[in-house]
């Protein structure tokens, strides 16, 4: 009875991550712990791939 | 006049716009609607004919008069952290606050409704259709038989999810997957199926629109993948995004598309087959962009930072810069 799409599911990948930034109300921005804006190191991002196009959002559907 | 961001904290691509306007001196407010009740404040008045109405969030306080734009980016689900949150609350705070912001003269990124409208991929296709963008054949059906008879005219198919979401119980990702040429269609009885015909591409194109400007990405496809490497969000990435100028028809096409679906901002993808033709997959009406911008160099950013401030981007009307592009 399972759809005929399901048989091509596979397991999600479970991101087991930490952000290494916080965010700030202040500043209304993520920051690093040594105070760096986020959003500028890119090195960061792209380790984490928090700005990438990533399939199985729980929230969202649009990638 | 201040710019409103619904989005979750944790939206690091968002960040990289709030930078940019905080850098053009524009005022901005940003807050999780998930938050409403518990850190998030909102109220409005209907009195002597008028509506006032304002938001409060961090010790900031904004006017829903005062609002010169909305970026509905990533909000969470309104009350989400409420001290008890339910799901009466939830409808009650989603009502109260997109139904105010809804009589405000900000203009949005994307409007609700128009978004709620861009999600729907059956329709997406038919609209791609309608603006002149080539679109692979397609079936949507819960007939096996149907099913059968598109293998038979169409023998290279990939299968993907209808709505682009996956499913969660337990937690499944569902890739554009190739379908075996001697699948067995009956499950197609138990579930709305996609099924379309594989482009076999040598690139995948990532098309970001930002009001009149669009800035295009191309990300050669591995000359030695398996043809069952179909999603590019699963494949192994041999090169990163890199610019590419938009064929003038396909400029005329999707911006059609962005004016008919009502659209400030979308992400097209599409594959790029042999003979050069970008073949429409679907249109992401809050795609991701950070991952473009950092591997290409393009001001997607400031070009959503400009929109918002109400000012025209640089590149306003053109594709990738040359304005001969969309005309």
């Amino acid at each position: 009875m399972q759809p005929f799409t399901l048989n091509y599911a596979r397991p999600a990948v479970q991101l087991d991550v930490t952000s290494p930034y916080a965010y700030d109300s202040g500043l209304q921005l993520n920051v690093l712990p040594d105070g760096r804006i986020a959003a500028t190191d890119h090195v960061t991002l792209r380790a984490l791939g928090t700005t990438t196009s990533t399939a199985g959002s729980k929230t969202h559907f649009d990638d | 006049m201040t710019v409103l961001i619904l989005t979750s904290e944790e939206d690091v691509t968002a960040d990289m716009v709030v930078l940019r306007l905080g850098e053009a001196g524009v005022p901005v407010v940003r807050l999780d609607p998930a938050d409403l009740t518990n850190g998030v404040a909102l109220s409005g008045e209907y009195v002597q004919g008028a509506c006032r109405g304002h938001l409060s969030v961090g010790g900031r306080l904004v006017s829903m008069n005062g609002l010169r734009s909305i970026w509905v980016r990533r909000p969470g689900t309104p009350a989400a952290r409420a001290v008890q949150p339910s799901t009466w609350l939830t409808e009650e705070s989603a009502q109260a606050l997109y139904g105010m912001l809804r009589w405000s003269d900000a203009r949005w990124m994307n409007h609700p409704d128009a978004a709620r409208r861009a999600r729907h991929k059956p329709w997406q296709l038919h609209l791609a259709q309608r603006s002149g963008l080539p679109v692979p054949a397609t079936l949507i059906t819960t007939f096996p038989q149907a099913a059968r008879r598109f293998a038979e005219r169409f023998p290279d198919l990939v299968v993907k999810p209808v709505s682009g979401a996956h499913p969660q119980e337990p937690p499944r990702a569902v890739p554009t997957s190739r379908v075996a040429p001697d699948a067995d269609f009956s499950a197609v009885a138990f579930g709305p199926t996609l099924l379309q015909r594989r482009v076999a591409k040598r690139a995948d194109i990532r098309l970001t629109v930002v009001g009149g400007t669009l800035l295009a990405a191309r990300k050669p496809a591995d000359p030695d993948a398996h043809p069952d490497d179909v999603d590019v969000r699963f494949a192994p990435s041999v090169s990163p995004w890199q610019p590419v100028d938009v064929p003038p028809r396909v400029a005329e096409g999707v911006l059609r598309y962005m004016a008919d679906a009502e659209l400030a901002y979308g992400a097209f993808d599409f594959a790029e087959d042999a003979d050069g033709i970008w073949w429409f997959l679907e249109c992401n009406q809050s795609g991701q962009f950070g991952f473009v911008e950092m591997d290409t160099g393009q001001p997607i950013a400031a070009a959503i930072a400009d929109w918002l401030a109400g000012r025209p981007g640089p590149d306003d009307g053109r594709a990738n810069g040359d304005r001969s592009a969309a005309s």
